[in-house]
């Protein structure tokens, strides 16, 4: 189908910006994430947990967010994400793209229903 | 619970590719608080391990996890940073734009019906506005009345108007007034300007300029006295005939215009921007009221013409009257002429009745019940685009539910939903008022086409500022509108289980959902609303069909006519005998002319006389009696169409009889001499205290309407013009003489050959206001036939506005009840029961619909009262004939969608 492709694009493209918001609030760890993007959208979008690190990964590597250890008295250790500076600018950035995302989405979700 | 080493784990599933520790230790706690998390939701051990497996086994699979470098960055604490501002409301604004941008058909329909609301609520508002609301150009306007005389009983022939002696006496003794002014309108020839026709000139008392403000641009105005007989001639040109008669030359002051058979010196000109009584009047002369008794001298003299008074700071028009009507019964003379002056003229000799009515009022009193109503149509046919809208954003508001929740989900606070589901809206309508108000200003350039000329105040109708503000009033309003009920859906929404639900398949939507249930009212309204217009349209219609086809009492088709000016300065009497004689022979010799005729005054045309005369019954009693007398040529009922009911028409051999004939029509006959008018006589015609031959009935015609086609019948008295014996023999005294023309084929056909006679029989008479009969009694119902067309077109957008919304959102709730009508289809349910299941939703709402719109029109049409004719404000036909339309409106509506759900393949929806 024409439209695989382009909806993967829109998946991934998604996760990242989504992440990225989730971020803008506080820093988080990577289940907790997880946990968010699952229960928020319960698979509205389809990501999977499974892309998440590789995700989270390629944001740190393009220094859009940058993880560090923090240990808690009664926790365990945990690998806690925020965003830098750059990874604000690009969310602010791709807010624009984040709109057109939607009316996107759902031209999308049309022509599957058509 | 077994201890579980998930970092041996997470090493395992990677096999050689040793990822870094790093990864290693935040995939084990992941997985570890995966695991925990599913055991303590009452997964079994061994399901949550393989979830948690499976789950390792995918990271480990991908190849950014398994080449991932560390970096270490130190551990701090996590700081509980709140959000930033999301973003702004100019932000919402981009976003909406966008949005539109992307939906473009969606937003061309929400927009071009928010627009032609838009359009037509700011047009019609325009015209109240410039009609009824604005003031009048004038100094101190609001003081400004129009002052009214009548006689109690009177029958109202004329529209009301002053006569002099109450005006003198009410200049002398006015102290509720301090200003008093009086006008007159006619048509006078340029008679040294060969080739200009006839213009229109008013005469004005020397009070009127200065009572309005109102001074010349050049030169001076009329000073008190300027009127008085023996005066020299002086007048005012209006700017306009300055130009064109002196080229705007400053030596126009001083220069000389000849009018009919006077020569004026022109005294002054006024501004461009001055129209009294309006911008027909190209000049103005000094209005001499004269006394209605000269002592020393018999008789009286009557004159009639418009007067307007300026109240006192402080007194009421209502105070104004009674002082009228005390000085004006005063000053009635009591001569015996005075009461068979005032019977001809009034119908009645009772005494004086003033009315005072504030000018602007009296100048739109015709109109204002009518732009009234249009005006609440127009805000009811609004009130229907804007619904219409409403109701497509709700259904887009549910099927964005996943959007609006995702937003949330990222942080968007439902304050801000909403605040961005109003801009939206807000931005939406400003498009629309946009679109609205180039499509209002292309309208307005067309209104001098659709308003008839003598709508008033037509010059005051602007494209201004106020109109703008007014359309951007509107639009805001429409927009917030149309965006508050998805504003409020959306603030009552749950997001979570708007993320939860599949949004595009709700089992059993129907009526149950509360978007569902705004929807269904909203659409039910809208029918309600286009109910009441379409009633209110269909008794506009209905009257104005019952208007044309209203008995006139002749036969206005294929009858051409035309008014030929011979006036006083070139034609004797005897001489436009002739005249007329030889247009009447030529054109009878034309093919295709049937009957040829003229008189002195025509239905819808004016120059009415009335006598008053007192008439000797068959019981032996006396009688006053009120008529208008007209005087036409022989061949004149037939060239009209008139029938003659008793007796005969005029023959040509009437003419050179030694005693005069005349004709009554049946009103005079049934009023004043019991129905039995042939065979008696009428007292001879007096002239100057003489009396002429008595006349005797040789027939009775049809009543005619003469002004208006619902008109009540006047009593008619017809003579015709005589060559010999007796005085006023082969004479026609009027200068204006009206020519018909009944002819066998299109009477337009005629026009050029009617122009060459005229041309060769007076070739200096100018021949004016050439039209078909039928074109005259159109003219008369102008009014009528604007109110009922713009009515209908209102109507008739609600009516597809409505249906269009029906069809929306009935497609719509197909749209979202897919599954369900999948599952029934599985279930068994035939095409016809999906069909019904539609049909049933949509039956509920046009039902509820029309009902309320029934009783709503019930009241709402007794509003229409005075602007109906042959139908009643409750006409069961029209109340039905509506529900029938609006009911076959909505079938055709839910016809497709029906179909559409009927071929749901259940495989196919309930697999996706």
């Amino acid at each position: 189908m024409a439209t695989t492709s382009l909806e993967r694009e829109l998946k991934r493209g998604s996760a990242e910006i989504l992440i990225l918001a989730l971020l803008e609030e506080r820093q988080r760890h990577g289940y907790e994430i997880g946990r968010l993007i699952a229960d928020r959208s319960r698979g509205a979008i389809n990501f999977h947990v499974a892309s998440l690190y590789p995700t989270l990964y390629r944001l740190e590597d393009r220094r859009l967010i940058e993880g560090r250890w923090v240990e808690k008295a009664g926790q365990r250790r945990r690998r806690y994400y925020r965003l830098t500076r750059e990874g604000r600018a690009v969310l602010a950035r791709q807010r624009g793209i984040w709109d057109s995302f939607f009316i996107a989405l759902d031209r999308v979700a049309r022509i599957r229903h058509a | 619970m077994p201890d579980i080493d998930w970092r041996a784990a997470v090493r395992a599933a990677f096999g050689g590719r040793t990822p870094d520790d790093d990864v290693v230790e935040e995939l084990a706690q992941h997985a570890a608080t995966a695991y925990e998390a599913a055991r303590a939701e009452g997964v079994e051990p061994d399901d949550a391990l393989a979830d948690v497996a499976r789950q390792i086994d995918r990271w480990a699979a991908d190849p950014v996890v398994a080449s991932r470098r560390p970096r270490r960055p130190p551990a701090v604490a996590p700081p509980p940073a709140s959000a930033p501002p999301f973003a702004s409301t100019m932000q919402d604004a981009k976003y909406a734009l966008r949005l539109m941008r992307h939906q473009p058909a969606h937003t061309v329909v929400v927009a071009a019906t928010m627009a032609l609301g838009i359009a037509a609520t700011t047009l019609l508002g325009s015209v109240a506005y410039g009609v009824l609301m604005k003031p009048l150009p004038w100094a101190d306007a609001p003081r400004l009345v129009r002052l009214y005389e009548t006689r109690q009983g009177s029958t109202k022939r004329f529209r009301p108007m002053m006569t002099n002696g109450t005006y003198r006496a009410w200049r002398e003794g006015a102290r509720t007034l301090d200003a008093l002014a009086a006008w007159d309108v006619r048509q006078v020839a340029l008679t040294d300007r060969p080739g200009t026709g006839r213009i229109t000139v008013s005469d004005v008392t020397p009070s009127l300029f200065p009572m309005l403000a109102a001074g010349p641009a050049l030169g001076h105005g009329f000073a008190p006295g300027d009127e008085e007989p023996g005066r020299p001639p002086i007048a005012i040109l209006s700017y306009g005939l300055w130009q064109q008669q002196f080229g705007g030359r400053n030596d126009a002051i001083g220069a000389r215009i000849r009018l009919d058979t006077t020569t004026y010196t022109v005294v002054g000109v006024m501004p461009a921007s001055f129209a009294f009584p309006d911008r027909e009047t190209r000049a103005w002369l000094p209005f001499y009221i004269e006394p209605p008794t000269t002592p020393g001298r018999g008789g009286m003299s009557i004159s009639m013409f418009q007067a307007l008074g300026r109240v006192r700071p402080g007194a009421t028009p209502a105070q104004a009257a009674a002082e009228g009507t005390a000085l004006g019964r005063a000053a009635t003379p009591s001569v015996p002429m005075a009461k068979v002056v005032a019977t001809a003229v009034f119908g009645s000799d009772g005494p004086v009745d003033v009315t005072v009515v504030p000018l602007l009022e009296a100048l739109t009193s015709d109109v204002r019940p009518a732009l009234l109503i249009l005006l609440a149509a127009v805000l009811l046919l609004l009130t229907v685009a804007t619904a219409n809208v409403a109701s497509l954003q709700l259904a887009r508001a549910t099927a964005r539910r996943r959007e609006l929740a995702l937003r949330s989900a990222l942080g968007a606070g439902r304050g801000r939903l909403v605040r961005q589901t109003l801009v939206e809206s807000l931005v939406l309508g400003l498009v629309a008022g946009a679109a609205g108000l180039v499509l209002a200003a292309l309208m307005h350039r067309l209104l001098p086409l659709l308003l008839p000329t003598n709508f008033p105040r037509l010059d005051d109708i602007a494209f201004d500022w106020r109109v703008l503000g007014f359309a951007l009033l509107v639009s805001i309003a429409a927009g917030l509108g149309c965006g508050l009920l998805p504003a409020l859906h959306i603030a009552r929404t749950d997001i979570a289980p708007a993320l939860g639900e599949d949004a595009l398949a709700p089992v059993g939507g129907g009526l149950r959902a509360r978007t569902a249930r705004a929807r269904a009212a909203i659409l039910a309204a809208q029918m309600a609303m286009a109910c009441v217009l379409l009633i209110g349209a269909v008794l506009l219609v209905r009257s104005f069909v019952d208007l044309m086809g209203a008995e006139l009492g002749y036969d206005p088709s294929n009858v051409l006519t035309a008014r030929v000016i011979l006036t006083d300065g070139e034609y004797s009497p005897p001489q436009r005998l002739a005249v007329l004689d030889n247009i009447l022979q030529r054109l009878s010799a034309t093919p295709g002319v049937t009957h040829v005729a003229y008189s002195n005054s025509l239905p819808f045309v004016g120059g009415e006389a009335l006598s008053s005369f007192p008439l000797k019954r068959r019981d032996g009693s006396t009688i006053q009696v009120q008529a208008g007398v007209q005087g036409v040529s022989s061949d004149y009922f037939a060239a009209i169409g008139q029938r003659v009911v008793e007796g005969r028409g005029f023959v040509p051999d009437d003419a050179s009889r030694d005693v005069p004939v005349a004709i009554v029509n049946r009103e005079f006959s049934r009023k004043y001499l019991g129905g039995q008018a042939l065979g008696w006589t009428l007292p001879g015609a007096s002239k100057h205290g003489d009396s002429g031959p008595e006349r005797p009935i040789v027939g009775v015609v049809d009543d005619t309407v003469r002004r208006s086609v619902t008109d009540t019948p006047q009593p008619e008295i017809y003579g015709t013009t005589r060559r010999s014996g007796g005085e006023g023999a082969g004479q026609v005294a009027d200068s204006d003489i009206n020519l018909v023309v009944r002819t066998s084929r299109n009477p337009r056909e005629l026009v050029p050959v009617l122009r060459n006679v005229v041309q060769s029989a007076a070739p200096a008479a100018p021949l004016e206001s050439v039209m078909t009969m039928d074109d005259r009694v159109a003219g008369s119902l102008a009014n009528p036939r604007l109110y009922a067309v713009v009515l209908a077109t209102f109507a008739g957008f609600a009516l597809v506005i409505a249906a269009v919304g029906l069809f929306g959102v009935l497609s719509y709730t197909v749209t979202l009840r897919r599954r369900e009508i999948g599952v029934r289809s599985a279930l068994g349910a035939t095409g016809r029961d999906i069909v019904l299941l539609v049909a049933r939703q949509s039956l509920a709402i046009v039902a509820a619909g029309i009902v309320a719109g029934l009783l709503a029109s019930a009241w709402a049409t007794r509003l229409l009262g005075t602007l109906l004719y042959g139908v009643t404000s409750h006409d069961a036909l029209s109340f039905l004939a509506v529900a029938g339309m609006l009911f076959a409106a909505a079938v055709i509506a839910t016809i497709v969608p029906a179909r559409r759900a009927a071929r749901v393949e259940p495989a196919k929806v309930l697999r996706g």
